[in-house]
């Protein structure tokens, strides 16, 4: 059984969350105190990832410490479509794979610190980081709507979402909790609405599930 | 700015309202809730729902209803008239709890509302839906520099005395040329002094 040291706000650590659901990995979660109880800074929590951040995955490949390492590591290992040139979830050929994947990190350092900010306290400089998570969503917007103009409905191309939709995903969906707006973004809000539509979704804190028998996008 | 009565304005292109979606936008300084029900009927409704004022855009289209996320009150499309109350299923909802529904114009490619609007939306013709253009500028001042750009047929959606919505189609750029020229024109006005 794969082990996940998970707090239930983290955006990172619901990335992880949804993956492994949409995926249908059964995860043990152990819940990290990271606010307010700090127990991501305890020496036993550092023995485990000394950079003291969340999600931590044990598993047979040993301990992941990184978010996207550890949706890596579900998709590849674990979702039985995946073979040498990749599956739905990790279309390791398909180099965009790894800009989404960057950008997913601009964007928690942007949008996901505005989020702890407004939330949790965290110092930062907010309006930078609205600014910046806004020029990002600005640039997700404009390639969402010329990929929808041509029928492509996620972020790569193909007919099913990668894990480069889920990491965008977490950040896009909760941005308004750190004050950042989504009313500029409405093809960024169809593809929220088609993410929360697919099968085997799982919401958390601040994310609706959909409606029991509405309509898919 | 104020929005004109007996005026159409543009908020939102007709792609934007795939069924089952609700699709979110401001016009002056109104929330807009915006969808289409199953036979492609719009329906644009002030963003507010009638019994605790949530936000109708975070609830859910089931058939040609909206039901809103809060109190899962169902209402109607095309009237807006609540149908039913979940937490008084015996009781027939009062006609007067109902949406603030905003007229309803589709022409274009775009969709058009306004208070008490006359006639038919302005004419844009035939040509490709641009990919709407916020900028962070009123929509009084930046009117003037949307002439300067040719083979484009560009409208404005008002929010605000600071906010507002290039739309249009292109007559003879393509999609791609269009966004471009128009985002370097939202850098240059959103470069100038207010």
């Amino acid at each position: 059984m794969l082990i996940l040291h998970d707090f239930d706000l983290s955006a990172e650590c619901y990335a992880v969350r949804l993956l492994a659901a949409l995926i249908g990995v059964p995860l043990q979660l152990v819940r990290v105190d990271v606010y307010p109880g700090r127990e991501n800074e305890s020496d036993s929590f550092l023995a485990l990832n000394p950079l003291g951040t969340v999600p931590v995955l044990e598993s047979e490949a040993g301990l992941l410490r990184d978010w996207q390492a550890i949706l890596a590591y579900l998709a590849i290992r674990h979702d039985e479509g995946c073979h040498d040139a990749g599956g739905q979830w990790w279309p390791r050929e398909n180099p965009a794979l790894i800009g989404w994947l960057g950008l997913a990190r601009d964007l928690a350092n942007s949008a996901g610190l505005a989020r702890l900010h407004d939330g949790m306290g965290v110092r930062v400089d907010i309006a930078k980081c609205r600014a910046s998570a806004h020029r990002l969503l600005g640039e997700i917007e404009r390639q969402l709507w010329f990929a929808e103009r041509a029928g492509q409905l996620w972020l790569l191309p193909g007919d099913q979402p990668s894990a480069a939709d889920i990491a965008i995903f977490v950040h896009a969906v909760l941005c308004e909790e750190g004050g950042i707006e989504r009313l500029d973004y409405p093809t960024l809000r169809r593809w929220i609405d088609r993410i929360r539509h697919l099968p085997g979704f799982i919401p958390m804190s601040g994310v609706f599930a959909p409606s029991p028998g509405s309509v898919t996008p | 700015m104020s929005l004109e009565t007996g005026r159409w304005y543009p908020v939102a292109s007709a792609h934007d309202l795939p069924h089952g979606h609700i699709y979110r936008t401001q016009l002056g300084l109104h929330e807009l809730a915006i969808w289409r029900d199953g036979g492609g009927g719009v329906n644009i409704w002030e963003d507010r729902c009638p019994h605790r004022g949530v936000r109708l855009s975070l609830g859910a289209i089931i058939g040609d209803e909206l039901r809103c996320a809060y109190h899962a009150w169902h209402f109607a499309s095309g009237s807006g008239a609540c149908r039913f109350i979940p937490a008084q299923p015996d009781r027939k909802p009062a006609a007067a709890i109902r949406a603030v529904v905003w007229p309803v114009a589709e022409a274009d490619g775009l969709i058009w509302t306004g208070q008490d609007p006359q006639g038919a939306p302005p004419v844009l013709g035939a040509g490709e839906v641009l990919r709407a253009i916020p900028v962070g500028r009123g929509a009084d001042s930046i009117a003037n520099a949307l002439s300067a750009l040719p083979g484009l047929k560009l409208v404005l959606q008002p929010q605000g005395p600071d906010r507002c919505t290039i739309r249009g189609i292109a007559e003879s750029l393509s999609p791609r040329a269009a966004d471009t020229a128009l985002e370097a024109l939202r850098r240059k006005l959103e470069a100038a002094p207010c």
